[in-house]
């Protein structure tokens, strides 16, 4: 058996010829192209053919820049259990895995007790540092993971039924009996958000900076935590319901309902984006891959699905109950259900998942939530004993981007980031469901033809005006009544004429195109006006 | 006359000449002596008739010379003849440039032109005086053979022959003219013939070689061809036009390519804006000054440069200074640093006195010193003027004296009669400051003149009784005056501002200024002095001087200045003071020019003259006086005012700011101990799933008895999902696609009868409805989710979102996916490695501002040579031409394709 815990750098085979090597910076080149240039040479106009082929070049130096610096700069590769021979890697212990890596990845593997506050439920930052778990009865704490000291410890004394940080650690929002609040990392109550209810799940959707949450009534709101103002209030309609989670790719929101059917929103459309009928029963639990485009739902009639979101099919089907689902940054799916833990695994990369390892906490434990942590091989499990943390090797991205997410933030550049975030702020339209689209060319609209009621109305509008023009007194009997009812008349034929040339221009095409072919070569040619 | 004369002359002359060397040619019978013989008569007789007196001259000349291409020149009409004067010389006095060649004279020329006429002419002259004959003779031949020379390109020697041939002269008996024609012009045409001049050439060893070419070119004479018509002319010429300018152009073409293909323009390179750093202008400064290059010399002194390049411990030693150096610099410090001081403890001293008197005699006399300021230093004077203009401004502005404050509205209203003298005189006072200060501008100016004016009243009443003693006494008074300020040397005081070394220094020099001046207007009195004395002498000689008009400018002064020129002699030797010789050659120069007020000294002579008026020196003008000028008196009152109320201003504009100090309101609200509700769920789920929760391994032993609520809810939720999901989707899709609407007719219409009952609503309505109800099926396929029946795909537009979307395709840009490919990669330096990304977003065109873009400059480049790209912050860039080289990135394009 080979454990390999993230941050080990293996050794390189030196036998790594430079084909290998060109081969795999073709593909990394091609992952940063971001798809295929255009064929120019269908192109007509030159000079735009230029200009193209000076761009896709830039864009080729661009790409393999990017390659380059991606193997120089992010060496470390990610861990993974392997087995040898008849061994499975689902059997794989916590014990086992403790033994075999290096201290500082073993200390990671803990079970906090906390009998007290009922089943937990954990939410990390980001960059994977900080851990917010909240018990149900009321017991909120911010733990520090990298030193695992608490940095704050709160008791709301009412059930509290989701917690989430905000943009950084400093600020949470927790799910409470009546309303969600907002903290700050020293627990200080900043906001009471009491138009959203008795909230069941929250999500903070971090490049919009909105506060999205279900209520008990099914009513889904957006509210913008930077300016305070509610972007959005919908009714589902589709009942109550607590499973939620927000598409990291692109910012939509899925939720899961009993009927099992799974609706993706979006702050700026009442209606659903995307409404799927996942499974026959009620849905348990939602999880997305971190590119957005795999899904993972959880149905009461033990069926784990794996949908591909970009042809809204499903790619798998796997047996079992649960009620807590995570995807981790590598793409492993960690499935709970009681007290019993399990992570597939799609280690050929052909997103057909199978078991990779499973884990059972204490007996009797009940799993509530199970949350990868970000840019470390391990995963967290809130249960109704408090929370435990397993080692699941080649969960975490092994290599952080300091501008994305810094497991090592100072606060300074905390700071930063929060204003440099706070300047990058998306508006809650470009919430849609492939953001790539934006700045393309607006889908061509049909025109919308006025309905005949409509025209109608239009029409007696238009009569109505004219019978009503005030006629001027004049003099020398120019203002006999027959005078004035004749030009009335006339108006209101005028104001009748553009509705009356509509009907009767539709019906002389019509009948022009049904003439008999015999009778065709009599009809006038249409002048050019 | 001399011109028609001359022409006339000409003409006859021209043509004699050449049927005289015709005849020589071809009969070989003409030689000098005939032409000398010959038209003498005639020539003689015309001269005669027009111009007697020159007859012989140029009679001469003509024989002399046989053509005199010169003379005719200079024979001028306009022109003065000089006889027997070198022609060059006489040329000196052409009024106008000379003609060489008349067009008339032509064939003259043509011989002549060519002869070196300095050689020439003065064989001429000598020959005309002498009258050689042989001389003449050989003359004569020499000229025929150069002209043959001429016209036919041969050597000389090929004529010679010829000359010897014809040795044998037929002599005429009368040189040619058109009364003594040749053979040749009386035979026929006169012309010479190529045959002519082959002829002597017979035997020479070109001979045949020449003949041959002659009549190969006599053979090929064709008969010219008429020339093209105008247009066609025109058109060729058009055509090869276009041919060099069409090649001119597309030598840019290249250039053009490459700048259009272009993906950026860099206008910047080579182009030196100016100095960009504080170093690139200190190096470029060169000293100019002497003061500039005694630093410069310094600075650049080889031994200091060395020293500092080395250890700078030399520096030291080049440092010394002698001790006395040291001492007395310190001695000076210690000097001034004590004479600070007390100046200062002075100042301080005067400032508590609270005396009233004392400080009106102080502003007595800091008034009286700025008068003497006034009086010095023009700039100072222009500093009044300008403070007098504002004052003036003011007072205009605001009226302040014309009894418009409070103090005098309560006066006026309650009458001036009524109050008593002194309040009366306040306001008198006060109108008259006003109208003062309000007085039309040039008030200093008008100020002045009134003092003149009054100071000339004084003169004038006490000059009624008798001018002349008046004059001198007063004249002599100045002198005095003069004498004692140049003697009196102002004591300095040894203590106050004006002891301190600069202000010393400056006084010094406006003293010497001063002095210098008063030395003038001594000189000018004494001078003065002497004049009227002289005057009261020669009074009684004769008094029509005086009385006699007036006479201006040097002449009278010039008489009185040898003895000034001794009196001020005299005073100098006396005197001893530095600038003496400087300040007498001044005074010299001054009474030599009789303009003596050049600068301030307003010192007219004519007022000297007239010995009623004395000069004005402005140092002689009483201080009182300008102390009691009102005008600057008040100007410095208001000054004073201004900056009170200044001061004023600033006070009140000086606030301070209250620092609020904002309670921060702690938001933590402490949780009161309340019976903690939990919900019902929780409830069951910690009480009932805790309690039977059990360890197990399987999947299936996972599953666990829900709470009674979640199965009530479940129960009901399931029911039949999938229908209910169809029937949703059929309800989304209808609203989305609306189906069309029935055709229907208005009640009543059409169901008059079973018939049309039966038949229903017409077939254009029902054809239009199985219209509407296929394009809604084709919308519906159309649809995304058209194959995928547990998805609804709403297709509803958002127009929120339709903003991040354009509207239409941009312009270079024909197809849809083209531009979506082109923008499919971000540029932004978060999704590029930041060596790429100013490449990304480098503009079209690079410019720094304040270049000028220069035209385009031609460069050979070969147009099938891609430009070499310069690696330019990770792009490519080209740097071809000085003003627009820039790169192709055909490379790229050919890549592609």
């Amino acid at each position: 058996m080979v454990v390999k815990v993230e941050k080990i750098i293996p050794s390189k085979n030196i036998a790594d010829t430079d084909e290998v090597i060109s081969e795999e910076m073709d593909m990394k080149k091609k992952k940063y192209l971001r798809g295929e240039g255009a064929n120019l040479k269908e192109l007509k106009d030159k000079k735009l053919q230029g200009q193209l082929a000076v761009k896709e070049e830039l864009y080729g130096k661009s790409a393999t820049a990017a390659a380059k610096a991606e193997k120089w700069l992010m060496p470390t590769e990610g861990g993974y259990l392997e087995a040898d021979g008849i061994e499975k890697t689902w059997r794989i212990k916590q014990d086992t895995i403790a033994s075999e890596v290096d201290i500082l990845s073993s200390r990671k593997q803990f079970d906090i007790v906390l009998p007290d506050f009922g089943p937990y439920t954990l939410e990390f930052t980001p960059s994977g540092r900080y851990m917010a778990a909240a018990g149900r009865k009321g017991h909120i704490a911010i733990v520090d993971m990298q030193n695992m000291k608490a940095i704050k410890e709160l008791q709301v004394r009412e059930t509290v039924r989701d917690v989430v940080f905000l943009h950084n650690e400093l600020f949470f929002a927790a799910a409470q009996k009546k309303y969600p609040y907002i903290y700050n990392r020293d627990g200080t109550e900043l906001h009471c958000l009491k138009e959203h209810g008795a909230v069941l799940k929250l999500q903070f959707l971090r490049n919009h900076f909105l506060l999205a949450s279900i209520n008990k009534f099914g009513q889904l709101r957006y509210q913008d935590v930077t300016t305070g103002q509610m972007v959005a209030n919908i009714r589902t309609g589709l009942g109550r319901t607590d499973v939620m989670e927000v598409n990291p790719f692109n910012g939509v929101v899925a939720v899961g309902h009993s009927g099992g059917t799974v609706s993706m929103w979006k702050p700026t459309s009442a209606a659903p984006l995307v409404k799927m009928l996942c499974h026959p029963g009620p849905i348990t639990a939602l999880a997305f891959h971190p590119n957005g485009h795999l899904m993972a739902t959880a149905g009461m009639e033990r069926k784990i699905k794996i949908w591909d979101l970009r042809k809204f099919e499903v790619l798998q089907t796997l047996p079992g109950h649960s009620k807590a689902l995570d995807f981790s940054q590598k793409g492993l799916l960690a499935t709970a259900t009681g007290s019993f833990v399990q992570v597939f695994g799609d280690l050929s990369g052909s997103q057909n998942y199978s078991r990779y390892m499973t884990h059972s906490v204490a007996k009797g434990y009940q799993v509530k939530k199970v949350t990868f942590r970000p840019y470390e091989d391990v995963l967290g499990i809130g249960h109704s004993m408090g929370w435990s943390s397993i080692l699941i090797p080649g969960s975490g991205e092994p290599n952080f981007d300091s501008w994305v997410a810094n497991p090592f933030e100072t606060s300074k550049q905390r700071r930063e980031k929060e204003v440099r975030s706070l300047l990058e702020k998306l508006p809650p339209e470009s919430i849609m469901l492939d953001p790539t689209k934006i700045g393309s060319v607006r889908p061509e609209r049909k025109k919308e033809k006025p309905t005949k009621e409509d025209i109608e109305a239009q029409m007696e509008a238009a009569i109505e005006a004219a019978k009503n023009i005030p006629m001027k007194k004049k003099t020398k009997g120019r203002s006999k009544p027959s005078k004035i009812a004749k030009k009335k008349q006339e108006a209101v034929e005028k104001a009748k004429k553009p509705f009356m040339e509509q009907h009767t221009n539709k019906r002389k095409l019509t009948e022009e195109t049904h003439l008999p072919k015999s009778l065709e070569r009599f009809v006038r040619k249409k002048t050019a006006a | 006359m001399a011109g028609m004369k001359r022409k006339s002359r000409e003409g006859n002359k021209g043509k004699a000449a050449f049927k005289k060397k015709k005849n020589q040619r071809s009969s070989g019978g003409a030689d000098g002596r005939r032409k000398r013989t010959g038209p003498r008569l005639p020539n003689a007789m015309l001269k005669e008739l027009q111009l007697p007196k020159r007859y012989t001259d140029s009679d001469d000349d003509e024989i002399g010379s046989g053509d005199g291409d010169d003379v005719v020149v200079n024979n001028d009409f306009y022109e003065y003849e000089e006889e027997g004067v070198a022609e060059e010389e006489s040329k000196k006095n052409r009024r106008f440039d000379p003609v060489q060649n008349y067009q008339y004279e032509l064939p003259d020329d043509f011989e002549d032109e060519n002869v070196p006429s300095d050689e020439e002419d003065g064989n001429d002259d000598e020959d005309g005086q002498r009258g050689d004959d042989d001389e003449e003779e050989e003359d004569d031949d020499g000229r025929h053979s150069r002209l043959l020379q001429e016209i036919t390109g041969l050597p000389t020697d090929a004529f010679d022959g010829k000359k010897k041939k014809n040795d044998v002269i037929i002599s005429e008996a009368y040189s040619e003219s058109e009364y003594n024609p040749s053979r040749d012009i009386l035979d026929g045409d006169g012309r010479i013939s190529i045959q002519d001049l082959l002829d002597p050439l017979h035997g020479k060893p070109d001979h045949g070689k020449l003949r041959k070419s002659m009549s190969r070119m006599a053979k090929k004479s064709m008969p010219i061809h008429a020339p093209l018509p105008k247009t066609d002319q025109e058109q060729l010429g058009r055509r090869a036009a276009y041919d060099v300018v069409q090649g001119d152009v597309t030598k840019w073409e290249p250039h053009v390519k490459r700048n259009r293909e272009a993906p950026t323009i860099y206008f910047d390179e080579d182009k030196h804006v100016g100095f960009s750093t504080v170093g690139a202008i200190a190096a470029e400064f060169e000293p100019r000054s002497d003061f500039e290059k005694k630093i410069a010399s310094l600075f650049n002194d080889h031994e200091v440069v060395e020293a500092h390049r080395k250890d700078g411990a030399r520096l030291l030693e080049l440092n010394k200074i002698s001790v006395e150096d040291v001492r007395e610099r310190q001695d000076q410090l210690a000097k001034m640093r004590i004479l600070l001081f007390r100046h200062e403890m002075k100042a301080k001293r005067v400032k508590k006195i609270k005396s009233k008197v004392y400080h009106r005699l102080q502003k007595k006399d800091r008034l009286k010193q700025a008068g003497a300021a006034i009086e010095t230093d023009p700039a100072a004077v222009k500093e009044q003027a300008m403070k007098q203009e504002f004052k003036r401004a003011e007072e205009r502005l605001t009226l302040k004296h014309k009894n418009s404050s409070k103090w005098a509205k309560r006066i006026l209203k309650r009458g001036l009669d009524v109050q008593d003298e002194g309040t009366r005189a306040a306001i008198a006072e006060q109108l008259n400051q006003h109208a003062l200060l309000s007085r039309k501008a040039n008030n200093m100016k008008e100020s002045s003149s009134s003092e003149e004016s009054s100071d000339e009243d004084d003169l004038d009443e006490t000059s009624d009784g008798s001018d002349q003693d008046v004059a001198v006494k007063l004249l002599k008074k100045a002198k005095d005056k003069t004498a004692e300020v140049l003697e009196g040397d102002e004591e300095l005081p040894a203590s106050g501002v004006l002891s301190l070394p600069f202000m010393v220094r400056g006084m010094k020099r406006r003293k010497d200024a001063a002095d210098e001046e008063a030395k003038l207007a001594l000189e000018e009195y004494e001078s003065s002095l002497k004049e009227l004395e002289d005057k009261n002498k020669t009074k009684t000689q004769g008094t029509n001087i005086l009385t006699g008009r007036r006479v201006f400018g040097a002449q009278k002064k010039q008489a009185p200045e040898p003895k000034t020129k001794v009196t001020s002699d005299n005073y100098y030797g006396d005197s001893d003071s530095e600038g003496e010789t400087d300040a007498r050659e001044i005074g010299i120069g001054a009474c030599e020019e009789n303009n003596f007020s050049g600068r301030e000294v307003h010192f007219d002579p004519n007022s000297l003259r007239e010995e009623s008026e004395i000069a004005h020196d402005s140092l002689f003008k009483s201080f009182d006086d300008v102390a009691r000028d009102p005008s600057s008196k008040t100007s410095y009152e208001v000054s004073i005012s201004a900056d009170d109320s200044w001061k004023k201003m600033n006070d009140s504009s000086v606030k301070r700011k209250q620092t609020k100090s904002s309670n921060a309101k702690s938001g933590i609200s402490l949780q009161v101990t309340e019976p903690v509700e939990i919900d019902e769920d929780s409830d069951t789920d910690s009480g009932g799933e805790m309690v039977d929760g059990i360890l197990t391994s399987g999947i299936k032993s996972t599953y666990e008895i829900p709470s009674q609520e979640e199965l009530i809810r479940r129960a009901f939720a399931g029911d039949d999902v999938e229908d209910e999901f169809e029937r949703e989707k059929q309800d989304a899709l209808n609203e989305e696609v609306p189906e069309p609407e029935k055709p229907v007719l208005l009640p009543g219409w059409g169901q008059w009868t079973s018939i049309q009952k039966k038949r229903g609503p017409p077939s254009w309505m029902l054809q239009e409805h199985d219209n509407a109800k296929k394009k809604r099926e084709e919308a519906l396929k159309k649809r995304k989710d058209a194959n995928l029946n547990h998805v609804i795909i709403s297709e509803k537009r958002d127009k929120k979102a339709e903003k991040l979307l354009t509207q239409t395709l941009p312009y270079p840009y024909t197809s849809q996916e083209v531009f979506e490919q082109s923008m499919r990669m971000p540029i932004g330096p978060e999704s590029n490695p930041a060596t790429v990304v100013p490449a990304l977003i480098r503009p079209e065109v690079v410019k720094r501002s304040g270049i000028i873009i220069k035209p385009i400059q031609f460069k050979e480049v070969n147009p099938h040579e891609r430009a070499q790209d310069n690696k330019r912050g990770g792009v490519q860039s080209k740097k071809g031409g000085k003003s627009k080289g820039k790169a192709t990135k055909k490379k790229t394009v050919d890549q592609k394709r």
